[in-house]
């Protein structure tokens, strides 16, 4: 058994990773792009609606199991079938978890592609409307249309990690077993997400996207394409913000739409993006996982707090975070940790070129031993920074 | 097919959407920003109207000035204490529609928190509430029927007169047009600012009082009208406060006639569309900017006919 500190731990890092998977991707969109997606709730749902349509429908007929039957409305009967079959086979859940992750991130890209038609012809403001409306198409037809993901009632998904509760270590129960391996199979997502976002937003790419955010018409000048780089970032940004979503729905097990409304899955996401500090992935990390802690202590220690409040604990965080909200933005605008200066290489004059001599020596003998100015790097392979004076 | 109660649903929904767009449409032309709290400022209203009927007893007719001046304050507080602050730090658009947002959360909260408030004290059912039993009815048809368009026309007729014969409307489109050359021949743009706000959110509580004598209330329905809102702004020209008047009669009539028509007919489509309402102001407002992002008012249709011919 686990203690309930180790519980709280636990659930904690469970709801982080899906909100910090997609706070980095709308860190990429509006961070470095500045694109003001409003409705990043879409590509979420919609990575999780994927994990609630295919796995299960994949698996039934694969298996066999409950041929003949409605599958939303036989669902609970399907789902157990299905999880005593993953139960005993890893090499099944395994492949599920790939063939389905791979659905996902082409399904949310698709979602991104659709969202990215209106980038080009609008303004920010119509654009930040635009992205709220369309932001909540996916949750209306998933309300309403059961056989998608089971309507109002939602429906319940295969669990890729049922066999984990055969295994026991420390003394833990089935459950606990199942619910230590999916956080540490989301973590390690979040930290493979996390690289990939570091690596793109401190290569050439991420350059670009910032020069566009801060000028456009400077970018368009030296010949870069705004708006197929805005197409681009959001395509990505979609696609990962569905991993997130896909993650969320394997760690509960079921989706139901409702749970991937504007407010959960688009305000606080940006609530956590601004608060971490935009245009700085670790930021937005160190953010999302400040509003996670926050909301998850308040309900934590909900009972000692409720006697004295005629109302219900959850809205007075929802309150805090929006007045931090407001507080950051007015007087600390770049957030916890803010905004870097480009990475650059430290260039000397060109060799040959009358410049300071010593200067260039230096870096032409750096050049030469080819070791330690020119090498790459730091963890990320990145140059070492050149901040000017 | 088209019943009278289905007109009359139109009717009323587009008269509360038109005084929600008109309040939109107002601050959009002051402060630049679409303010995305303003679907929840018509929630203070719908509360409001709750209050005074329930927990005070007074006729609901009697809410619409506590309405419009308790609102139309939360409107000038979301200014004072989030926009300006932002404006005079030279905030870009973005930042000031999340600003609007973080006011969205506030008061989605407060709702919800007075919504629990009041029936732990008050013992009132204070969600998922209708007041349709404290109208009055005449031949036959609810009162708000009449009463809604009544009051659009009232506050259209007063906002003409406000901004074209009074010297402070003229001084306040001198700011919408142009608010430093105001500026200079001495307008006060902040106080201008201050009452297109009051105005902006005290509409929003007029509609908003209003809501619940025929929809239902509860403390997230402003948010859900929202895409109604900036759908009508959109389409009747978010740059003029009458485009408001077009947009929420176009949206209005379109959401409940649409439907109300597809339900009616058979397969395909029938009474399954209903939920699926929320769809067509989306749909409509892609069309109208894919198309004509300017809107109904602010529309050259004459240029977009002959852009056409020309293909």
């Amino acid at each position: 058994m686990l203690p309930p500190e180790a519980l709280f731990v636990l659930d904690l890092l469970a709801t982080f990773v899906p909100y910090v998977i997609v706070t980095l991707s709308l860190n990429l969109e509006y961070g470095f792009a500045g694109v003001p997606n409003f409705g990043k709730t879409l590509a979420v749902a919609g990575g999780a609606f994927m994990v609630g349509l295919l796995p299960g429908r994949l698996l039934a007929a694969f298996l066999g199991v409950g041929e003949g039957m409605d599958y939303v409305a036989q669902n609970a009967f399907i789902i157990t079938a299905i999880n005593s079959r993953l139960s005993s086979d890893i090499a099944l859940s395994f492949g599920t978890l790939l063939i389905t992750l791979v659905a996902v991130v082409l399904f949310g890209a698709f979602l991104g592609l659709i969202m990215s038609a209106p980038v080009a012809r609008l303004r920010m403001d119509y654009l930040g409307m635009t992205f709220l409306a369309v932001g909540e198409v996916l949750l209306v037809i998933g309300n309403n249309y059961p056989p998608l993901v089971g309507g109002t009632l939602g429906i319940a998904t295969p669990d890729p990690f049922s066999w984990a509760s055969n295994y026991s270590i420390f003394s833990l129960s089935g459950g606990e077993m199942r619910n230590l391996t999916v956080t540490a199979f989301m973590l390690l997502m979040a930290l493979v997400v996390f690289l990939y976002v570091q690596r793109l937003t401190h290569s050439p790419l991420g350059r670009v996207l910032r020069a566009i955010r801060d000028d456009e018409n400077s970018a368009l000048a030296l010949g870069k394409d705004a708006r197929s780089y805005r197409i681009k970032v959001i395509v990505f940004a979609a696609a990962i913000a569905a991993i997130g979503g896909a993650l969320y729905a394997f760690y509960t097990a079921n989706v139901v739409a409702t749970a991937y409304s504007r407010v959960s899955w688009t305000f606080w996401p940006w609530v956590m993006v601004i608060l971490g500090g935009a245009a700085n992935n670790l930021g937005v990390v160190v953010g999302t996982f400040v509003f996670v802690t926050v909301r998850k202590l308040i309900v934590f220690y909900k009972d000692i707090f409720a006697p004295f409040l005629p109302f219900d604990v959850v809205w007075l965080d929802l309150i805090l975070l929006g007045l931090a909200l407001i507080i950051i933005l007015i007087y600390k605008p770049g957030g916890i940790i803010p905004e870097k200066p480009i990475d650059t290489i430290r260039v000397g004059p060109v060799p040959g070129t009358p410049g300071k001599a010593g200067g260039a020596e230096g870096e032409v003998e750096g050049k030469e031993k080819g070791t330690a100015k020119g090498k790459r790097t730091g963890l990320w392979g990145r140059l070492k920074p050149h901040r000017p004076a | 097919m088209l019943d009278i109660n289905v007109l009359l649903d139109a009717v009323v929904f587009s008269s509360l959407l038109t005084l929600l767009t008109m309040g939109l449409t107002l601050t959009y032309l002051t402060t630049k920003v679409p303010n995305f709290a303003h679907g929840s400022l018509g929630t203070v209203g719908i509360y409001l109207s709750l209050i005074v009927t329930r927990v005070l007893g007074v006729n609901i007719y009697m809410s619409i000035i506590p309405a419009f001046l308790v609102t139309g304050l939360v409107g000038v507080i979301q200014y004072i204490l989030v926009l300006r602050p932002l404006d005079r730090r030279n905030a870009s658009i973005t930042t000031m529609m999340v600003a609007t947002i973080a006011f969205e959360l506030l008061l989605l909260s407060s709702l919800n928190i007075l919504a629990d408030y009041l029936s732990k004290t008050f013992f009132i059912l204070s969600r998922y509430f209708q007041l349709k039993s404290y109208d009055f009815t005449f031949m036959d048809i609810r009162g708000v029927a009449f009463v809604a368009p009544l009051l659009v026309v009232v506050i259209i007729a007063s906002l003409y007169f406000l901004l074209v014969r009074t010297k402070f409307g003229i001084a306040m489109r001198a700011t919408i047009e142009n608010s430093p050359l105001a500026g200079t021949v001495g307008i006060n743009s902040n106080l201008v600012y201050l009452a297109s706000w009051f105005i902006a959110g005290g509409l929003a509580g007029v509609a908003g009082s209003m809501l619940p004598l025929w929809f239902i209330g509860n403390p997230d329905t402003g948010s859900y009208l929202l895409i109604s809102i900036f759908a009508a702004a959109v389409i009747g020209g978010i740059y003029n406060i009458y485009g408001a008047v077009i947009g929420g009669f176009v949206i209005g009539f379109a959401e409940i006639l649409i439907i109300r028509l597809l339900a009616s007919m058979g397969p395909p489509f029938g009474s399954w569309v209903i939920p699926y309402r929320p769809i067509i102001p989306l749909l409509a407002m892609v069309i109208v900017l894919m198309l004509a992002p300017r809107g109904i008012t602010g529309t050259d249709f004459r240029k977009l006919a002959t852009k056409f011919r020309r293909r």
